[in-house]
């Protein structure tokens, strides 16, 4: 199979479109900055895996979907659910373990949010890939020409479950996107030290699976990726594997304190220079689109703050939720 | 579902009924899948995580899928699906999702399949909370506990004995509505002695009561039908009025029936009642031989039902 190039037609968004672009992902940065803070105060429930420096690749996927296609994500997912739309309020009082949260506060980050078809952050590396083939197979039964998105990272590659969804999707023919985080980090480990080949591509490649890289740090050229993709899938001729490069800037988790991981300085003082916000205002001028960042992050920075008094104030579950919602066929 | 033919025919009926099932399988069958398409009646490799995390997804957004295991033994390797993500989703999602599947297999029957591929897991998935536990006792119970299963707003697993397809009156069986979950079947009336068998045990301890009848011992056979939700009452209220408990099943000891005895605990005046009357007559805590010599050590057998019933008798002095 052959890679899709993204044509230059493609990442010529229109105009309007960075600046809300743009914006998605100031609000994705300002959030994850607030959480690791509230989490170091130990206001948040559980860990906080930081999405900080990946935020291209949730807002670029997102801008390509449509209210009826179905989303996958994963433990380290605020990213994909504010992408998604998913309530901002909602999620910071989901986060807080409040009784007002997206899931009641029984899952913390591991949230799905039907209003939104996002249906699940699985805290389970690789097992929502399938899930995500089931809900396209949804839509090839139906015949509706929506598609599902399953968003995971290079680590989900060790999983023998992906390599069984890559096979079935091919050969299925499903209307499926599978987006590969590569920020080079499984867990505390670096891939090329568990890995047996940089190119994850290939991976795809050998269960026939369409395969494109793209620079995922650049939302305009992950939203040409996507939108590729996206119209494959809607066109039925099957899935199409995104690898999108980037990085993870910060470490794996954080509790009061994040876990002790060490990034060799050049690495990360090249990668922080192609910041996905930085790189965003670049390509602004370079299409000579006007785009002005601070008041775009300021006010990103004013909804988190307001979310988060609004969760800091909000009841928790009650006891008896602790019953409810364990049988579906039950109360 | 290759080893009780009869459920294909249930299957095909639901299928007309409800356009949202689709079939998933190694081994579809074959009448199915012509009738209904390929889009909905699927052949798969052999990837039964991805299948059963496919059952997941498309129950998620909208169809209820059936996913066709094969042998409970299979069920093993999609442990990550069924509890993590089947099982959890309707709590996780604070009731926002259901995930209405059916993951079907068959456990063991006297097949000589050996120590993997011979097994009773459904005692497992009683420690798994989110998920049903289907186990019915008859061709009859079969037909009509899988048209309810196909009907459940949640995940349903359902495990069937093999030995059920020897049974006759197929069409009768093939006519039995839907049957309730959560509610056990009295086989058997009788205040000796109450017989808790499950599953393919359930025939062979109807056969012991009635022959322990005939020598003027009546005891009550409850079938649980689903494990869980389970009927506690049914099973407490008997253990109160008799005093004594056998539970039968083809399955380890380990599995179903200590936990079936262990939930008795939330009913003080049954287990008072039973004073240490309880046997067991069940798979014992080994894998299962292929050696008919040895396997049939493992089996719950008529005699050994009535001789632990007996012991429990002559255990008053």
């Amino acid at each position: 199979m052959t890679s899709i190039p993204a044509t230059l037609e493609e990442t010529a968004a229109p105009p309007a479109d960075l600046a809300s672009l743009f914006a998605g992902m100031a609000l994705i940065r300002e959030f994850e900055d607030r959480l690791l803070e509230l989490r170091k105060a130990g206001e948040v429930v559980g860990p906080v895996h930081p999405y900080i420096g990946q935020e291209a690749i949730a807002v670029g996927v997102c801008a390509a979907l449509g209210d009826g296609d179905s989303v996958v994500s994963h433990y380290r997912g605020h990213g994909h659910a504010l992408a998604r739309g998913v309530d901002l309020n909602g999620l910071t009082a989901e986060l807080f373990g409040r009784a007002n949260g997206v899931c009641g506060g029984k899952a913390a980050a591991l949230i799905g949010d039907p209003r939104r078809n996002l249906l699940m952050s699985s805290g389970i590396v690789g097992a929502g890939i399938p899930v995500a083939a089931g809900a396209a197979m949804t839509a090839q039964v139906r015949g509706d020409s929506s598609v599902a998105v399953a968003f995971f990272g290079d680590g989900a590659l060790g999983s023998g479950v992906v390599h069984e969804t890559l096979n079935l999707a091919s050969v299925q023919r499903l209307p499926l996107v599978l987006v590969c985080e590569h920020n080079g980090y499984q867990a505390g480990n670096r891939t090329e030290d568990i890995y047996p080949e940089v190119s994850v591509l290939r991976i795809a490649e050998a269960h026939r699976v369409r395969a494109v890289a793209v620079d995922g740090n650049d939302v305009l050229a992950v939203a040409a990726a996507a939108r590729s993709a996206v119209a494959a899938a809607r066109a039925g001729e099957g899935p199409t594997f995104i690898e999108a490069r980037t990085y993870l800037t910060k470490f794996h988790l954080q509790f009061e304190r994040p876990s002790p991981e060490v990034r060799p300085p050049d690495e990360l003082a090249a990668w922080l220079q192609r910041d996905p916000l930085t790189v965003a205002l670049t390509r602004a001028a370079e299409l000579d689109i006007h785009l002005s960042a601070e008041p775009l992050r300021a006010e990103a920075r004013a909804r988190v703050e307001q979310a988060v008094q609004a969760a800091r104030s909000a009841p928790w579950p009650a006891a008896a939720e602790v019953h409810t919602h364990v049988l579906a066929g039950a109360a | 579902m290759n080893e009780v033919g009869l459920l294909d025919v249930v299957v095909q009926e639901e299928f007309d009924r409800d356009p949202t099932l689709v079939f998933l399988a190694t081994n579809s069958p074959a009448a199915l899948r012509g009738r209904f398409g390929a889009d909905r009646v699927r052949i798969c490799a052999i990837s039964e995580q991805a299948m059963v995390g496919m059952g997941v997804g498309a129950a998620m957004s909208g169809l209820r899928p059936i996913v066709d295991l094969n042998r409970a033994s299979f069920g093993l390797l999609t442990m990550d699906q069924l509890v993590n993500h089947a099982g959890r989703m309707h709590y996780q999602s604070g009731g926002g999702y259901r995930v209405p599947m059916v993951v079907t297999a068959a456990t063991r029957g006297r097949q000589q399949l050996g120590p993997q591929n011979e097994q009773c897991t459904y005692g497992l998935f009683m420690q798994t909370p989110g998920l049903t536990v289907v186990v019915p006792g008859s061709l009859a119970e079969a037909c009509g506990l899988l048209r309810t299963a196909v009907r459940w707003p949640g995940p349903v697993l359902y495990f069937v004995a093999p030995e059920l397809n020897r049974q006759r009156g197929l069409s009768a069986a093939l006519g039995t509505p839907p049957l309730p979950f959560g509610v056990a079947a009295l086989l058997r009336r009788g205040d000796a002695a109450t017989i808790v068998a499950i599953g393919g045990a359930v025939p062979v301890a109807l056969a012991a009561a009635e022959s322990l009848s005939n020598a003027g011992t009546d005891c009550d056979v409850l079938d649980p039908r689903t494990l869980a939700p389970l009927d506690v009452p049914a099973i407490a209220d008997s253990v109160a009025r008799t005093g004594r408990l056998i539970v039968v099943d083809d399955g380890p000891r380990s599995g179903a029936p200590v936990q079936i005895l262990g939930r008795l605990a939330e009913r003080p005046d049954a287990l008072a009642a039973l004073g240490g009357r309880v046997g067991f007559v069940c798979q014992p805590d080994v894998p299962v031989p292929s050696s008919p010599a040895l396997e049939d050590l493992t089996w719950p057998t008529e005699q050994r039902i009535v001789d632990e019933v007996r012991r429990l008798l002559d255990a008053d002095g």
